[in-house]
């Protein structure tokens, strides 16, 4: 009887800390979510220039995450998610593309430049005066229609390692690529900002 | 080309730009992202309850379905099915192969217009 009891106390205390250790596995989970998803979908949406398109983006890499890396380390999360995030931008370009084909056909086609208005769609003013806001906001369009004109692969080496920080390591695994060709697009990436916006930012 | 001095200006500038533009992001935008997040967490809720057999019921569903076709399409009196190799199972359980299904209606459009393109539609 008394083996019995033990038994199943030996059981519920593991439970009860399988339980546990799950339950800070979502705590923490929560809190690198929370703390990468604005960023992420800033560079979503320089990447797709459409707000809603770059909310479902970062929502899908968000599940996907949850629902695959759950488990791993969490200094391993960064790099995961935005190789999740990246992949899904790609597939997201190829679509358009194939979109855009048949829409053309159909005669229904438009630039994607018709599509985008960054005004527009620029985040609320917070507490500055009409002149700074403007001025911020032109600077930041103009960086925005720069960073989209580089090639993919070069946009995202600059995103990945200026705006989220990532190092070269973290970035090769978040472009699938190896660190040599991370510094080479990301030097490539910043050669051509700067010459594409030189003349503003001297 | 390289004047380091010139480049960090240019990360400097465009991380300052970029963080300005995040911390400006607008309540609705925000709402969203947190409903997200609460979405992908209730995922990893109930793919912890969920059997761990379950995650490969669809894998299992496809590959039962080619192999139904395969028996289908080459009849009764034929037993013999096509060896299956370690790549077509690999092929099959990958999850970007399953997204292609979501997607199934635009991929017939296509197919649609590509055959009305070449004058098959009749």
């Amino acid at each position: 009887m008394s083996a019995c009891t033990g038994v199943f106390a030996v059981s519920c205390t593991r439970e009860h800390s399988t339980g546990a250790k799950t339950l800070q596995r979502e705590r923490q989970l929560n809190q690198f979510l929370a703390e990468v998803e604005r960023r992420a979908l800033r560079i979503a949406e320089i990447a797709v220039r459409d707000r809603d398109e770059a909310l479902d983006l970062v929502q899908e890499a968000m599940i996907k995450l949850a629902r695959n890396y759950a488990d791993r380390p969490g200094e391993e999360w960064t790099p995961l998610f935005y190789r999740i995030l990246q992949n899904g931008v790609r597939d997201w370009h190829r679509r358009q593309k194939v979109r855009n084909r048949v829409m053309v056909w159909f005669g229904r086609g438009k630039k994607d430049e018709d599509e985008y208005d960054v005004v527009a769609n620029a985040p609320d003013p917070a507490g500055r005066s009409p002149d700074d806001q403007l001025q911020t906001q032109e600077a930041m369009q103009r960086l925005e229609e720069s960073i989209h004109e580089l090639p993919a692969r070069q946009r995202e080496a600059f995103m990945l390692r200026t705006f989220e920080g990532l190092d070269v390591a973290g970035t090769a695994v978040a472009m699938g690529c190896s660190a040599g060709s991370v510094k080479t697009h990301y030097s490539r990436a910043v050669h051509a900002l700067r010459e594409k916006l030189g003349e503003h930012w001297q | 080309m390289n004047d380091p001095g010139k480049n960090e200006q240019v990360e400097k500038q465009a991380k300052t730009l970029f963080d300005d533009s995040v911390e400006r992001l607008d309540a609705a935008t925000l709402s969203r992202l947190n409903q997200g997040r609460h979405r992908a967490l209730e995922e990893l809720r109930e793919s912890r309850h969920s059997a761990p057999w379950l995650r490969w019921a669809p894998a299992a569903g496809v590959a039962a379905a080619a192999v139904v076709t395969v028996i289908v399409m080459r009849g009764p009196d034929v037993v013999e099915i096509a060896p299956v190799t370690a790549s077509d199972f690999e092929m099959l359980l990958e999850e970007d192969g399953f997204e292609m299904f979501e997607d199934l209606e635009f991929y017939v459009l296509l197919d649609e217009v590509a055959s009305e393109a070449n004058g098959d539609v009749g």
